[in-house]
């Protein structure tokens, strides 16, 4: 498969000695055969807790109706759609990862586009719940969709962005789980093969019959690029359009025209960083630091960083836009945000998302663990925040001040909220237990040309320059997975 | 007897063959294959194709003829014998009186269902207040009696009859008094039965007393004119007003009379004839009246009659003691009296205090003024408040004495509403037989020995009286309810006369009003009122000995004079507390300062800082030896150093709505020379606690935005476009969207905001027609209410020359006093837009728009995403956050199957998770273009009236065609003042606005 040998100036993707087809497998399959470890129960416990509290309030609200939470005549939307966006954004990094990326042939994405694209359902999943639960009235939430009906004429408003919405997250979910599952069918057909009993004969029913032949492989390989192709407009579709939610209307700080290139850009912001909180995690907990090296983190970070810096141009355009238009409820909305009773949110936000992520401008700070996995939980709190300063904020003081009104939570709208990332994260647990974290198939890719012992080897057999060779030996200083021996190693013999 | 006979059934049971005996013990005689089913083979039996079929078609028929059956509809009774008047699905009309407003009850299905002033009615009041709005509800109030009572227990009228009557005659023996405690009563039949009552037991004696007195007035007026009366004001005439203290389009006397006479000089109507008239209060709390003025001066309540003084002295040119020494007071009394004088004849002084003194003072300035005659009118009185302080001083010495035998209360609750319920309740206990008429075991009936239960004037016949000879008719519209009695029978049969009190309204009507009038009783039924009084009063002059009178108030000032004041003031809504079970009126904001659901401690806030108080906390009030926590509100416009608190609060039983609600401001007041009065020396201090007040309306100033554009009398009439902005005038606009035709009819509304008084009748008028619910205290405070039409209440503050609207402007500004305000009402309800930014947005069509221009809203359809009330620019559409029918929290406003009796048939109520929002009473329009279709002619301007129009006494909301050149709403918006609100934004409103003119005194 590699029939070329890659640049010694790429850092290796994959690290440690003696690694083979049979270790890959072998490493990445470790914990989807064998029973889980105490971490994994301490996790699904406090998970499935937090989806309990998920399942209670929502049917509380159900029960009550939407009166429930904080919402008020002049607040229509709170912590529903802010949570709503939030997660579709977190979902972002996930398509990017495996669709953009792999267009753009960036190998790196073979370790943790499994992960990712995961974390893209289940947050699309997280999202979806709050577009049924934010309705006043649930059960009849299909008739968003334009079905057929035995009710005369009635149809549904395609000028309305809610129904765009409807369209682009139920396209975009489809496309992501299709493309997710067509890429999991080597791997399942791999558990299948080393299982047996029911086991098997569950895996060997998901694998859809995979049989690895080369005729299964080039099909294989074709759709996954059919479905990349068809998943990129999604990237940038989805949160255009839920950024139309706001943009379409007449409220001063929604109505702009900034909102699709800025949602965006914070969309993959938000959720490479979720990516970033999981995959540390994940390597840690499941000793995948071969696969999951410092470049995956350092490439990662140096993207929240490129995005949480569009982000914060974005956020200054409105500044200057809402004061250069003249219009004076514009000009109040921005001033509001930035000194009015909510202040406090928008401040915190500009701290997590403009502020904190250039602290990645330093190499120490981009390839400290510790560092990164506090960093990535910050930016998912500003971007909340920033969902939140958009939509409580704009709405709370718009035109007539007669009706200004402030928010309050209740129980219900934050025991929605923690729940949602209960089940998100019991979803994710599950996932890990079950299927292969990282694409095992694809990292097998990288063997024969990324990885460091291939390229030791090269070193050794004098294929590269001395001062290149220099150049490579620093570059993996910064690697927590590689050792001092293996630095060593890279002298020719 | 047992018999041995044994009967067999067959020859083998007689022989016992070995056969019969096998068979017999088991249940059946033959053996059943179960085995043979339930084994293995009979398990797997396969059914045959055939039968498989026959099975499934059968079952696919019997399921599909199942589905064909009809819904079944509950309980929809359709009339056995169908009454002649009453056609399902359309409503009656039933002339009939409202505490003496001539007003016409609609009821559907033989329910009232709501209340209009009767429009016949030319010349009298053409709006209905607030309390009229709401009344209809009080009619399906499930905390009242059932039943008359007995020491708390049901019983029959008959038992209640036989022991009132004894008690009638134990106390005639005993030569004891017999009094009957009522607050004013005009109504010529029910006189006439406590008449019939003291012939038969002439002890009898009829005492007078309303919790708000009216009594300093009556007794100015006794001495001033030799005529103990109050006079009725004729605000139409006058083109200068100055009020002290008098809250005159509110709660003073008739407010909703003073309203309509006043407007006519401010409305848009005079304002086209270059005629406004000038109006300057003085007063402590902010009042609705000082929020309409032109100018108002802050002043502490011991200021009053100072003021009046400096007034006298600046009118008649004289120099008596006492004047005001409070600088902006004078300021302005010099260029108020200098224009009272030069519009003489067309000026009028009304002063609210109820001191004798006082208002002989207002006297001699009106007499100055020459108000008496047109103005002010002597000849065609008032009769609504009639009550005497001093009356009902003397019955407590006389109970108290143990001189009062039999004692009946009378739409008359002092253990409530006296200052010193104490002394009431130790006079009810001196009484020998004490027995209240109220239709609830309120705070004085629960006290009594018995409960005659009256019947709502829904359920009654009488009449009224509120102005010497107008007479109005009170007749049923429904059977009573409960097993109740009109008093004016209770008291004849108590009499010993059996006479329906049909038969007595009417023999007395034909008697003593119809004659010389050429109207029949029946004509009365139909046109509800018959005026006898003269066009116009003649004119009086007071004699009055100003100087003992001004002694007198400069020594009473004195009194009150403190570095703290208090003042007592009726709430608009509750009134006196006799409307504090009705929900509609207890969720109905205040006009000034949006409080629902409670009273409260109005301070000015530089003196909440001084005190350290803020909004949500607490204040300790003492006064006159009552001390009492009240939540605070910080009240711009309330005069430096003074507090003001509602009366009519603090009911503990009046029933499951109302009791407990505020804290109960009555035993503030006092008893000074010989009136009780609502002014006090009083001292506040922060106390513990907060309290959260549920308010409509949160954010009080209009951030300098354009939403509401005022203007000045004087650039008016320079030019009458004077800032209302024209914009669609001089901007170019793009649409994005199709123009639609709208050949037919175009509904639109004009509103003019110069007229608006803030009153808030048209947001009872408006619930109570379209069914919007009411959601309690709690659900205020989350920002909840319902309403479908609010107002909209905006302060200015004056600092010098500096008028600050913003937020900021205000939190930057040193040493406010904010005295100095201005205050702007305006009506805010769904606009109708024609570029609606709420249909664009719906994903389900919910939300659409007619070809008449109306922004519909398709219940069924919606299922709650809220998008478009947040697209909605004005912040008027309102979601069901709740299942407001049909759920217990929400039982004790609407929501009980006996209240529900008084929804509007018409309109849905609406389920939970579903928006809602002003629909342009879209069931009168078709109503109306229904009306016309069956007349076979067009529809008139004219024809369909908004429920909120109707209630609107000011008039200041038109609604009609604008399709139609000539229509009345037509002619409006082609009035110049015409504006509409955020029409910047295009959404192209259909409710046009008129620029508030204020006629200030100009520099």
């Amino acid at each position: 498969m590699s029939s070329h040998n890659e640049s010694i100036l790429r850092e290796p993707l994959i690290t440690g000695k003696d690694i083979t087809y049979a270790k890959i497998t072998d490493d990445i399959l470790l914990p989807v055969e064998n029973k889980p470890n105490k971490a994994w129960w301490i996790g699904f416990i406090v998970a499935a807790l937090g989806a309990l509290l998920w399942v209670v309030s929502v049917g509380y609200t159900f029960w009550t109706g939407i009166g429930a939470w904080g919402l008020n005549k002049t607040v229509g939307w709170a912590w529903d759609i802010t949570d709503f966006v939030w997660w579709v954004g977190i979902g972002h990094a996930g398509t990017l990862i495996s669709a953009v990326l792999l267009l753009f042939r960036q190998n790196w994405r073979n370790s943790i586009n499994r992960s990712a694209e995961a974390m893209t359902i289940f947050a699309v999943i997280c999202a979806a719940t709050y577009v049924v639960a934010h309705m006043g009235r649930p059960w009849l939430a299909y008739w968003i969709f334009p079905l057929p009906n035995q009710f005369g004429s009635l149809w549904v408003n395609f000028n309305s962005p809610l129904v765009w919405d409807a369209f682009a997250i139920s396209t975009y979910f489809t496309v992501s789980l299709v493309f997710w599952y067509t890429g999991l069918l080597p791997d399942i057909a791999t558990v299948r093969d080393r299982a047996s009993g029911l086991k098997r004969r569950i895996y060997s029913i998901l694998s859809f019959g995979w049989n690895g032949s080369v005729k299964s492989w080039q099909r294989f390989e074709i759709v996954c690029l059919i479905l990349a192709g068809i998943s990129t407009p999604l990237v940038l579709s989805v949160h255009t359009i839920v950024s139309m939610d706001f943009a379409t209307s007449v409220i001063p700080g929604w109505h702009t025209t900034i909102f699709p290139p800025y949602f965006v850009a914070g969309a993959i912001f938000s959720g490479f960083a979720m990516v970033q909180t999981l995959l540390l995690i994940l390597r840690k907990v499941m000793n995948f630091e071969d696969y999951i090296t410092m470049f995956h983190i350092e490439s990662m970070n140096k993207i929240i960083m490129v995005t949480g810096s569009i982000v914060g141009i974005a956020y200054l355009t409105e500044l200057f836009i809402a004061w250069y238009s003249g219009s004076e409820y514009e000009m109040y909305a921005f001033a509001n945000r930035i000194a009015g009773p909510y202040a406090w949110a928008y401040w915190a936000m500009m701290t997590c998302n403009v502020i904190s992520p250039q602290l990645f401008w330093f190499k120490k700070i981009r390839t400290s663990i510790a560092i990164s996995w506090v960093l990535s939980i910050v930016v998912n709190i500003g971007m909340w925040f920033e969902r939140f300063v958009i939509i409580v904020t704009s709405l709370h003081r718009d035109y007539l001040p007669s009706s200004w009104a402030m928010f309050y939570p209740t129980w219900v709208d934050v025991g929605i909220f923690v729940g949602s990332i209960g089940l998100f994260f019991t979803l994710f647990l599950l996932f890990i237990r079950f299927l292969p974290g990282i694409a095992i198939a694809e990292v097998k890719l990288l063997l024969k040309s990324s990885s460091l012992q291939h390229k030791t080897k090269l070193v050794q057999e004098g294929a590269f320059p001395e001062d290149q060779v220099e150049f490579f030996r620093n570059s993996l200083e910064k690697y927590d997975s590689v050792t001092e021996e293996d630095i060593k190693a890279l002298h020719q013999k | 007897m047992e018999s041995n006979k044994k009967y067999w059934k067959g020859l083998e049971e007689l022989n016992q063959t070995p056969a019969f005996v096998e068979g017999s013990t088991g249940e059946f005689a033959e053996p059943v294959p179960v085995e043979n089913v339930l084994n293995e083979a009979g398990l797997s039996t396969k059914t045959p194709r055939r039968d498989f079929l026959k099975a499934l078609g059968f079952g696919l028929g019997a399921v599909s003829l199942a589905a064909c059956s009809r819904t079944p509809i509950h309980k929809a009774v359709p009339y056995v014998i169908k009454p002649e008047e009453v056609t399902p699905g359309i409503p009656n009309y039933y002339a009939s009186s409202f505490n003496g407003q001539s007003v016409i009850v609609r009821t559907r299905e033989g329910r009232p269902i709501s209340l209009e002033a009767n429009p016949n009615a030319i010349g009298l009041n053409q709006g209905t207040d607030s309390t009229a709005s709401a009344a209809v509800l009080d009619l399906y109030d499930m905390s009242k009696l059932q039943n008359p009572q007995i020491g708390g227990k049901d019983v029959e009228w008959t038992r209640l009859d036989q022991e009132v009557i004894a008690a009638l005659n134990k106390a005639q023996s005993a030569g004891k008094q017999i009094s009957i405690v009522s607050n004013t009563i005009n109504s010529p039949a029910t006189l006439a039965a406590i008449a019939t009552l003291s012939e038969k037991f002439p002890a009898t004696q009829h005492i007078q007393v309303d919790p708000v007195s009216y009594s300093g007035i009556i007794e100015a007026n006794r001495s001033a004119f030799g005529k103990a009366v109050v006079p009725s004001y004729r605000f139409q005439h006058a083109q200068v007003v100055v009020s002290v203290a008098a809250d005159f389009l509110g709660t003073w006397l008739a407010g909703e009379e003073h309203t309509q006479d006043y407007i006519k000089n401010r409305d848009y109507k005079s304002l086209k004839g270059g005629k406004m008239s000038r109006h300057i209060q003085f007063e402590s709390g902010l009042s609705m009246t000082g929020s309409n003025a032109d100018v108002r001066i802050a002043i502490k309540p011991s200021e009053e009659g100072a003021v009046l003084v400096s007034l006298y002295n600046a009118i008649t040119g004289s120099s008596l003691p006492g004047g005001t020494t409070n600088t902006k007071a004078k300021t302005a009394i010099v260029l108020a009296a200098k224009e009272l004088v030069n519009a003489r004849g067309a000026a009028l002084v009304v002063s609210g205090a109820n001191d004798t003194n006082i208002q002989l003072l207002t006297n001699a300035i009106n007499t100055a003024l020459g108000a008496y005659g047109a103005i002010i009118d002597l000849d065609n009185f008032s009769k609504q408040y009639q009550g005497s302080d001093g009356a009902f001083q003397q019955f407590l010495t006389a109970a108290k004495a143990g001189q009062v035998g039999v004692a009946f209360f009378l739409n008359s609750n002092p253990a409530y509403d006296y200052f010193n319920a104490e002394d009431v309740k130790a006079a009810i206990e001196k009484v020998d037989y004490t027995l209240s008429f109220a239709d609830r075991a309120d705070e004085t009936a629960s006290e009594l020995n018995a409960i005659a239960p009256n019947c709502t004037f829904l359920e009654s016949w009488g009449d009224a009286s509120v102005t010497e000879g107008l007479f109005t008719v009170v007749q049923p519209t429904i059977n009573p309810v409960f097993n109740t009695r009109q008093v004016e029978e209770s008291l004849l049969v108590w009499a010993g006369v059996r006479k329906s009190a049909h038969d007595f309204v009417k023999e007395y009507w034909e008697a003593n009003i119809l004659p010389g009038t050429g109207k029949a009783w029946k004509d009365v039924l139909q046109e509800g009122f018959i005026y006898k009084g003269t066009a116009t009063g003649s004119s009086y002059s007071a004699n009055v000995d100003v100087s003992s009178v001004v002694t007198a108030i400069n020594n009473d000032s004195k009194r009150i004079a403190g570095d703290v004041e208090l003042r007592l003031y009726e709430s608009p809504n509750i009134r006196d507390g006799r409307w504090a079970n009705n929900a509609y009126l207890q969720e109905l904001p205040d006009p000034v300062s949006k409080v629902t659901w409670d009273n409260y401690a109005a301070v000015n806030p530089a003196d909440a800082e001084e005190l350290g108080l803020k909004e949500t906390g607490k204040v300790t009030v003492e006064a006159n030896g009552y001390k009492v926590d009240l939540p605070v509100l910080l009240q711009p416009g309330q005069a430096r150093g003074t507090v003001s608190v509602a009366i009519g609060y603090g009911r503990t039983k009046v029933g499951k709505a109302g009791d407990n609600v505020g804290v109960n401001a009555y035993p503030f007041a006092s008893l000074v020379n010989g009136t009780v009065q609502f002014a006090a020396k009083a001292t506040i201090s922060k106390a513990s606690g907060i309290y959260e007040l549920a308010q409509t309306q949160t954010h009080h100033t209009i951030e300098g935005r354009n939403i509401v554009r005022e203007t000045s009398f004087a650039k008016y009439l320079q030019d009458p476009n004077s800032e209302s902005g024209r914009f669609a005038d001089t901007h170019q606009t793009y649409d994005l969207w199709n123009k639609y035709e709208q050949p037919g009819h175009r509904w639109v509304m004009a509103i003019d905001l110069n007229a608006c008084t803030g009153c808030g009748s048209c947001i009872v008028a408006c619930s109570v027609e379209n069914n919007v619910p009411v959601v309690g205290r709690d659900e205020v405070r989350r920002r909840r209410e319902m309403h479908w039409l609010r107002i909209d209440r905006y302060y200015t503050l004056n600092s010098g020359d500096e008028k600050l609207t913003e937020e900021n402007e205000i939190a930057r500004a040193k040493g406010l006093d904010y005295e100095d305000v201005t205050v702007v009402h305006q009506p805010m309800l769904c606009q109708h837009c024609e570029h609606a930014p709420c249909e664009t947005v719906c994903p389900v069509l919910a939300t659409v728009h007619s070809s008449e221009g109306l922004n519909h809203m398709a219940y069924n359809r919606c299922f709650g995403t809220r998008y478009c009330a947040n697209n909605c620019p004005y912040k008027v559409r309102r979601f069901n956050w709740f299942n407001y029918w049909n759920d217990s929290r929400f039982d004790n406003y609407l929501n009980n199957e006996f209240t529900q009796l008084v929804l509007n048939p018409d309109v849905t109520t609406r389920s939970r998770g579903v928006m809602e929002k002003c629909s342009m009473c879209i069931q009168r329009i078709q109503a109306g273009k229904l009306q016309a279709k069956v007349e076979k002619r067009k529809v008139k301007d004219g024809d369909i009236k908004m429920a909120c129009q109707a209630a609107c006494s000011a008039n200041a909301i038109i609604f009609g065609d604008a399709n139609d050149p000539e229509s009345e709403v037509s002619k409006a918006l082609r009035n110049e003042r015409v504006y509409y609100v955020l029409e910047e934004i295009n959404v192209q409103p259909n409710i046009g606005y008129m620029t508030k003119v204020r006629n200030t005194f100009e520099a």
